[in-house]
């Protein structure tokens, strides 16, 4: 998570640039910004799935972080607190919207929900027959709080632990969850590369 | 040594009238609202009590003294949200400043508290509480399903009977205890605070308790089903239960530390410091 | 086994928690082999989206104009920047900490060029020099606003002040000498949420 010693573009490292920016300078900040702005977006995109959305939520993480940026000495903990700032306010916009951010308790949904695949013959394996299109979509059609777990695990690559911190659930609900998630997605991406075999999309 | 008891004589009088101003200045004020389900009503009072409590009905009513003419009520409704301020004017300090808040309201509201003297006290609500206070000494009661969270700098923070939210407590050098706190995530992070922690740690959660210097102790039940990880850097450790090993590598490292698993290991917990004493007790 | 039994079992088998039966059932199962090797795929393809995305350049003209609006970016300051180093966030704030900042200003700087010690300035809130030495520039003027806005406050943000200050220090050596250490990590971060904390109850407390 650390980048340390970093040099950038310009020739700064990243501990320079957190101390020019503490002195006002504007390049500092558009050198953070450059440095971070593709992974907190990319977050953003995912979580939210919708463009005009990641980017008033990136404009706010980068906000929000910029305003403390006189309480940082050194860079250790800088791109780590960047990203959990930034799930923060994502998960706080999902949360305004009413959408839901913890999953449902396992207790309350019934096992229906994850349909076991009988045996049989098996269908085309994914793999090589999905390109990132697709699976940006499969992910931007899975319900909300699946796609939180989802993102967070999978895309982000945060630990069980660490999610159910973030969203406020247990760590084995977030387990149970992203199971869920995934299997859904499987059929999601099933379905797009039907169809996309039968009537293929325009870009 | 005749003008220094003079002096004094003057001061006592003027502590007298002063006194009386301020007796005769004391205001107490009532506002009333009338809110839909899950209203949010926030208080900011810079210097004394606030005390909230729900109550039937779906009333919020708001009951202030205000100690002199030096600090004045702003209010507001918008929508479902009340909003009340204290206003300090020019000259006002932390005693002709203070004003004393005692809020009922319906047990499904939203509440955030301000103050940076306290001290604040909530009761029975299923809403979230955010109660923030620099000193101010904080003591909720009775809460469950909302969110809380809590910051204080040296204020002492006492939870007792909270259950099912999400409990995040950040204290600089206050002393944090919870007795019967259990959620899907207890978290506490302090400075310099001892942390006590009385309960069972149920619900699955994810339990923290974080001091740098400052002593934890948790108590928790022989029945107790947690996945536990004890460090202090330069302090000691100490544990009651006895532990299945973990197959991470976490106790290798530096410090003293413990780590395994009790019965079905459903929480987890975390102990940290770095020079503060760490004892995990049987019940 | 069969492959409901072994789809029960498959988030913990893929945490690695591996049943021998699971693993037989899979060698015999090609439909839940395929179900694995879906699984693989979908996480290693998940992991590269993590910066497939390019924000519109129109993210960081806002966010510039906003460090702008709120004082952060001063550029053509550069000399004189070391002088109002707050961390400024939004709102009904900005109208007195310009004001309060210079002031806090201008009485630091009276204190500590002209009459050398605290002490000699008769001030009993003014706090000893030892304490304040070690503090940086921005703990400085956080204070100085403090006893400005809130003198009454002004011991208890100090000496938290310090605790945080070494809490962070700790923390960090810690994660110099252990970079992997997973706790060592938690600590920093914690310890850096402190001093958050603080700094934003100091600035966005409402006052008068
Ligand atoms: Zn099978």
């Amino acid at each position: 998570m650390t980048t340390a010693r970093k040099t950038l573009g310009n020739g700064l490292t990243e501990a320079e640039a957190i101390e020019r920016a503490k002195q006002g300078d504007g390049e500092a900040f558009e050198t953070l910004y450059g440095l971070h702005k593709r992974r907190v977006y990319s977050l953003c995109l995912r979580m939210t799935g919708n463009t005009a959305e990641a980017e008033d939520l990136t404009q706010e993480a980068f906000l929000q972080l910029f305003r403390k940026i006189a309480t940082f000495r050194g860079e250790s903990a800088f791109s780590t607190w960047l990203h959990r700032m930034a799930v923060n306010v994502v998960l706080m916009h999902l949360r305004k919207k009413g959408l839901p951010v913890v999953p449902l308790d396992d207790t309350l949904e019934s096992d229906d929900d994850v349909p076991k695949k009988e045996p049989g013959a098996p269908d085309l394996a994914l793999t090589g027959s999905v390109d990132r299109l697709q699976l940006q979509r499969a992910i931007g059609d899975l319900p909300p709080g699946y796609r939180t777990i989802f993102v967070l695990h999978d895309v982000e690559g945060y630990e069980h632990n660490e999610i159910a911190g973030l969203v406020g659930c247990s760590i084995g609900n977030s387990k149970s969850q992203l199971h869920k998630a995934r299997v859904k997605l499987r059929e999601l991406l099933k379905t797009s590369r039907a169809e996309k075999a039968n009537k293929p999309r325009g870009a | 040594m005749k003008q220094h008891s003079k002096r004094a004589a003057k001061l006592v009088l003027v502590v007298v009238i002063a006194g009386a101003v301020y007796g005769a200045a004391q205001t107490r004020k009532e506002f009333r609202y009338t809110v839909s389900p899950k209203s949010t009503v926030y208080v900011a009072n810079q210097y004394g009590p606030i005390s909230a409590k729900s109550a039937p009905g779906n009333q919020v009513v708001v009951t202030v003294v205000l100690r002199s003419d030096k600090v004045e009520v702003e209010q507001s409704q918008r929508g479902n949200r009340v909003e009340i301020r204290s206003h300090l004017l020019t000259g006002a300090d932390v005693d002709s400043g203070q004003a004393d808040y005692e809020i009922t309201l319906p047990s499904d509201a939203n509440v955030t508290l301000q103050s940076s003297t306290g001290p604040l006290h909530v009761e029975k609500l299923n809403g979230d509480v955010t109660l923030e206070g620099a000193t101010a000494e904080v003591d909720v009661r009775d809460l469950s399903g909302g969110h809380v969270h809590i910051k204080t700098l040296n204020g002492p923070v006492t939870l007792t009977n909270v259950r099912d939210g999400h409990v995040e407590i950040t204290s600089v050098s206050g002393d944090v205890v919870l007795n019967g706190v259990e959620g899907p995530l207890v978290q506490v992070n302090s400075t310099s605070g001892k942390i006590h922690y009385d309960g069972n740690f149920g619900f699955g959660g994810q339990y923290s308790l974080t001091s740098h210097t400052g002593d934890i102790e948790a108590l928790a039940p022989p029945y107790a089903s947690i996945d536990v990880t004890a460090r202090s850097v330069r302090g000691q450790v100490e544990n009651d239960f006895p532990l299945e090993p973990k197959h991470s590598s976490f106790v290798a490292k530096a410090g003293s530390a413990f780590a395994g698993t009790v019965g079905k290991a459903a929480s987890s917990v975390k102990l940290l410091s770095f020079s503060g004493k760490i004892h995990l007790k049987k019940r | 086994m069969n492959c409901a039994e072994f789809q029960d079992d498959l988030p913990q088998w893929l945490e690695g928690d591996r049943k021998v039966e699971s693993e037989a059932h899979l060698r015999t199962c090609p439909a839940c082999h395929e179900l694995i090797a879906d699984f693989d795929f979908i996480r290693r393809a998940a992991g590269q989206l993590q910066e497939s995305a390019e924000p519109s350049p129109r993210v960081w003209n806002s966010i510039a104009i906003a460090l702008r609006q709120e004082g952060l970016i001063r550029d053509g300051e550069r000399e004189s920047a070391t002088v109002t180093v707050f961390p400024r966030p939004r709102g009904r704030w900005l109208n007195w900490l310009a004001p309060i900042a210079a002031l806090g200003l201008i009485a630091f700087s009276l204190w500590t060029y002209q009459n050398g010690s605290p002490e000699s300035a008769g001030q009993s809130a003014l706090p000893p020099k030892v304490q304040t030495a070690s503090m940086s520039l921005e703990d400085r003027q956080l204070l100085d606003m403090i006893s400005a806005r809130m003198p009454s406050l002004r011991q208890t943000y100090e000496s938290d002040l310090q605790d945080v200050n070494a809490y962070i220090q700790d923390a960090e050596q810690s994660v110099h000498s252990n970079p992997n250490d997973e706790e060592a990590q938690e600590s920093l971060m914690q310890a850096y949420e402190q001093r958050a904390m603080l700094y934003e109850m100091a600035l966005n407390r409402s006052l008068p």
